[in-house]
């Protein structure tokens, strides 16, 4: 029986012109079905390790999933702002180690603008607890200072001392801009695999100073405040986004949290950051799903259409089969000849989605660093889809059974001697 | 010189095989005999059960009724794994046209002999390797070695029919049955095809059963039969 | 935009959402088999984790509801009490360096790749979300040996582990004059297995 692996493979290669547009489908719709898994692996990595050691993050009322989104992911934007001084209410409770508040709203060629504090620096983590660092430069100390994340300093080729004008508003282009409080590069952090790296960070006070002379979302006409002299004004901000809170006991997180939720006076949520990621998985989950299924049908698909192409041709192999037959091939040997070329031609298939999966996580990882901060690499196929490869070639050996059996019941009524 | 007859290679006794049962039979045999080694020619035109004739003898077909011994062995009782294997290891068979299979080299057809049988592997290779065996019998054949690793399809037809008698006799199977193939090959290939191949079956020391409606070529033949005289079934007469 | 699309998503996921085994404020039933021979630890139930005597329904108890007028301020302050005192809940110290078995409700704190290194465990279903919390002494902060994957918020499982209460303790001093407990149980937990409960 170990002849026939070398007589299939010769008999697929005599038919390489139909076979190998079967091969191209299945390749197709194996990378496709191995993407949607590895794009769900990457993503949910990606947004696991956004955010660590933080206990809760507060901010307007608002679905969980949203303010994770915003807050962290700087995805979507907020439907309201809370309160300076619920804000401080919030960081002067004696359950809170600390806080870090932060603001969102504007965002530079494209890139979010984070108004954040000094403790930003100092108790942000991501991945396994790591801390971020400076790759160049220091955070910001004048109001006018700007610390940029890794992506957006390698994108725009900033360095430390360059100067920047942000626009207000989420949107890319056509935004109006801070044209005339230009802020200069004083740090860029070390890449971090985050929504970290295209974030510009500036202080609470700058946010505060760009918008001195606006109203409404709009600079006043004809009235401006130079920016040499925003610090004569009082900088502190009236209002910010969301903040992020840790506290001194983990267990009391549920307690934090109702004294946020019944805050009175201001409409206010906290959210756990694990179980808000749940949350978003388990909604995400549905589309995932579907994904997966679809991704799976168009396997299917390919290899129905491998079926119907051996079979189309078997027609024309009967003599060939009956060669075979006079050579001493049992009708079984047949149906094994058939079924080893089905399973070559399903191998086949699935090495080469493999490859093209490298091709596309290749020209996919730019786009999705710089729009999403998710970090997309080329690895060795996790367990998960190695399974899923050994499925389709399940599928591909047991759709091979229905030409093989055409094959084994045509050997038995040709004989040797086929009536064509 | 050992007197007394060679053992019977094939053997039918009361063979009786229809396509379906209320159907009239397509061959009705009541004895039918070769010995090892003999030549015999059968003229057996289309429609006359020759087709099934052979499928009987190669163990592809099983006759309803009556007794198939090949080299001793009754065909009728075993299993057709088992008849396969036994086809393969000792039975060559040559048929009118499309003897190879398209894909492999001349070479590669040959040796589909030894790839199904262990025993006419052993029998090649013990004349220094198979693959040896069969370029020495191609050359018999008058198949130059250039031709060897052509892919069959771009063969002529007479070296096409040569491959597949190189096949049928490679390992010494002890019979050789050849089913019209000369009826593709013009008049003066047919004769140099008929003596290469009577020459090298009894090189090998194999039996030939001919089957052919050209009785001109019978002459080269030992024995001379005509099936209608073999069998009793009326399909042949039927049919003419 | 993104907010159309999430809101409605959310809205179709519902009742995917909602197909989770257990109604809100349900408890893990805890089985009264014999421990595996040879077990070193003890199954509990998380009362087992009240301290003796601990009672903060006592002032509500001393009183007669019948007796009073409508909206008595009485049974409210009372009852202000009872939750303050919720809110406070004291922890056993004896539980110190106890290896213990108990089953519970997750809400994952940390995670590395997928698979939570800190959680806390809690004793009924949507903690979290809909009801009030559990008491201090009712909420364990579990630290895995090896981070265990496959966790979702809300699963409920079986945890073996040596319970800490001495951190709590150096805490306590800080925050008593703010009136409000830091502490809480802290667990090492050995094996965390999903909750397979008796046959109902």
């Amino acid at each position: 029986m170990r002849h026939w692996f070398a007589l299939a493979a010769k008999s697929a290669w005599n038919r390489r012109l139909t076979l190998g547009l079967i091969v191209a489908a299945v390749a197709l719709s194996v990378m496709l079905l191995l993407g949607v898994e590895r794009a769900r692996r990457d993503a949910r990595e990606g947004f696991a390790q956004s955010v660590s050691g933080t206990d809760l993050i507060v901010g307007a009322r608002t679905s969980p999933v949203q303010l994770m989104l915003y807050a962290v992911f700087r995805i979507g934007e907020a439907t309201n702002n809370i309160r300076w001084d619920a804000y401080q209410a919030i960081a002067r409770h004696p359950l809170v180690a600390w806080t870090i508040p932060i603001s969102l709203g504007d965002s530079h060629r494209g890139f979010p603008v984070l108004g954040t504090s000094a403790a930003y620096f100092d108790h942000f983590r991501y991945g396994d607890s790591r801390p971020l660092a400076l790759a160049a430069g220091k955070p910001f100390a004048d109001v006018f200072d700007a610390v940029l994340g890794a992506e957006v300093a390698e994108q725009l080729g900033y360095r430390v001392g360059d100067r920047i004008v942000l626009s207000h508003g989420i949107g890319g282009i056509g935004l109006p801009e801070h044209a005339d409080k230009p802020f200069t590069v004083s740090g860029i952090l070390q890449r971090t695999g985050t929504p970290v790296d295209r974030t510009v960070h500036v202080s609470l006070e700058a946010i505060q100073a760009i918008h001195l002379d606006w109203q409404g979302g709009a600079p006043v006409p004809g009235f401006s405040i130079p920016a040499q002299f925003v610090r004569k004004f009082d900088l502190t901000p009236k209002e910010i986004t969301a903040a992020l809170v840790g506290l001194k006991s983990r267990a009391a997180v549920f307690k934090m949290q109702r004294y946020v939720d019944d805050y009175p006076g201001e409409p206010l949520l906290a959210v756990l950051p694990g179980v808000a990621l749940d949350e978003l998985w388990q909604v995400v989950g549905v589309a995932e799903n579907t994904l997966l299924a679809l991704s799976a049908m168009v396997v299917v698909v390919g290899l129905a259409g491998l079926v119907a192409v051996v079979l189309a041709g078997l027609n024309e192999r009967r003599r060939e089969i009956a060669v075979l037959r006079a050579v001493g091939a049992s009708a079984r040997g047949v149906f094994a000849l058939l079924m080893t070329e089905g399973l070559f031609v399903t191998l086949l298939g699935c090495a080469a989605g493999v490859v093209l999966l490298l091709g596309l996580t290749l020209l996919v990882a730019p786009l999705a660093q710089s729009r999403y901060g998710i970090t997309v690499q080329p690895r060795l196929l996790s367990l998960a889809e190695l399974r899923l490869l050994g499925l389709v070639v399940l599928v591909g050996v047991a759709a091979s059974v229905v030409p093989g059996y055409r094959a084994y019941r045509l050997s038995l009524a040709d004989g040797l001697t086929p009536r064509l | 010189m050992v007197s007394g007859m060679p053992p019977a290679i094939v053997e039918l006794t009361e063979t009786l095989y229809r396509w379906s049962p209320g159907e009239t039979p397509c061959l009705d045999i009541p004895a039918f005999a070769m010995r090892a080694g003999e030549r015999l020619f059968l003229y057996g035109p289309s429609g006359s059960g020759k087709s099934t004739l052979l499928g009987v003898l190669g163990g592809v077909l099983v006759p309803e009724r009556g007794s198939v011994r090949v080299l001793g062995n009754e065909l009728r009782g075993a299993s057709a794994p088992a008849r396969d294997r036994f086809r393969a290891d000792h039975v060559g068979l040559i048929f009118q046209q499309f003897n190879l299979i398209p894909y492999l080299s001349a070479l590669e057809n040959v040796l589909l002999a030894c790839r199904f049988s262990r025993r006419r592997e052993e029998r090649a290779a013990g004349e220094g390797g198979a693959r040896a065996a069969a370029a020495r019998l191609m050359h018999h054949l008058d198949l130059e070695p250039a031709l060897h690793s052509r892919l069959a399809t771009r063969l002529s037809v007479g070296q096409q029919q040569r491959v597949a008698a190189a096949r049928a006799l490679i390992g010494r199977p002890e019979l050789v049955i050849a089913d019209e193939p000369t009826s593709a090959l013009d008049a003066e290939r047919q004769a140099i095809f008929l003596e290469l191949l009577l020459r090298e079956c009894t090189q090998a020391g194999s039996a030939l059963l001919f089957v052919s409606h050209d009785r001109r070529l019978a002459r080269a033949f030992d024995r001379e039969t005509d099936i209608s005289s073999i069998t009793r079934s009326n399909a042949y007469r039927e049919a003419a | 935009m993104i907010r159309v699309a999430l809101a409605l998503v959310f809205a179709l996921a519902q009742p995917a959402l909602a197909a989770d085994k257990y109604r809100v404020g349900e408890r893990l039933r805890q089985s009264t088999a014999r421990p595996a021979a040879g077990a070193s630890y003890q199954t509990i139930r998380w009362d087992a984790l009240v301290p003796e005597g601990w009672d903060p329904a006592r002032d509500l108890r001393g009183i007669n509801l019948a007796m009073l007028n409508d909206g008595d301020r009485r049974a409210t302050e009372a009852l202000e009490k009872m939750k303050k005192a919720w809110d406070e809940a004291p922890i056993e110290p004896a539980w110190n360096g106890q290896r213990v078995r108990l089953p519970g409700f997750v809400v994952p704190l940390e995670r590395v790749n997928e698979e939570v290194t800190e959680f806390l465990l809690v004793p009924y279903f949507g903690a979290c979300i809909h009801v009030p919390p559990p008491p201090a002494n009712q909420i364990i902060h579990v630290f895995p040996a090896k981070p265990v994957k496959n966790l979702r918020t809300m699963d409920a499982v079986w945890v073996i582990g040596v319970l800490d209460t001495t951190r709590s303790e150096a805490l306590k001093g800080g925050n008593e004059a703010m009136g409000m407990a830091v502490a809480g149980y802290r667990m090492k937990a050995e094996q965390i297995s999903p909750y397979k409960g008796p046959a109902r």
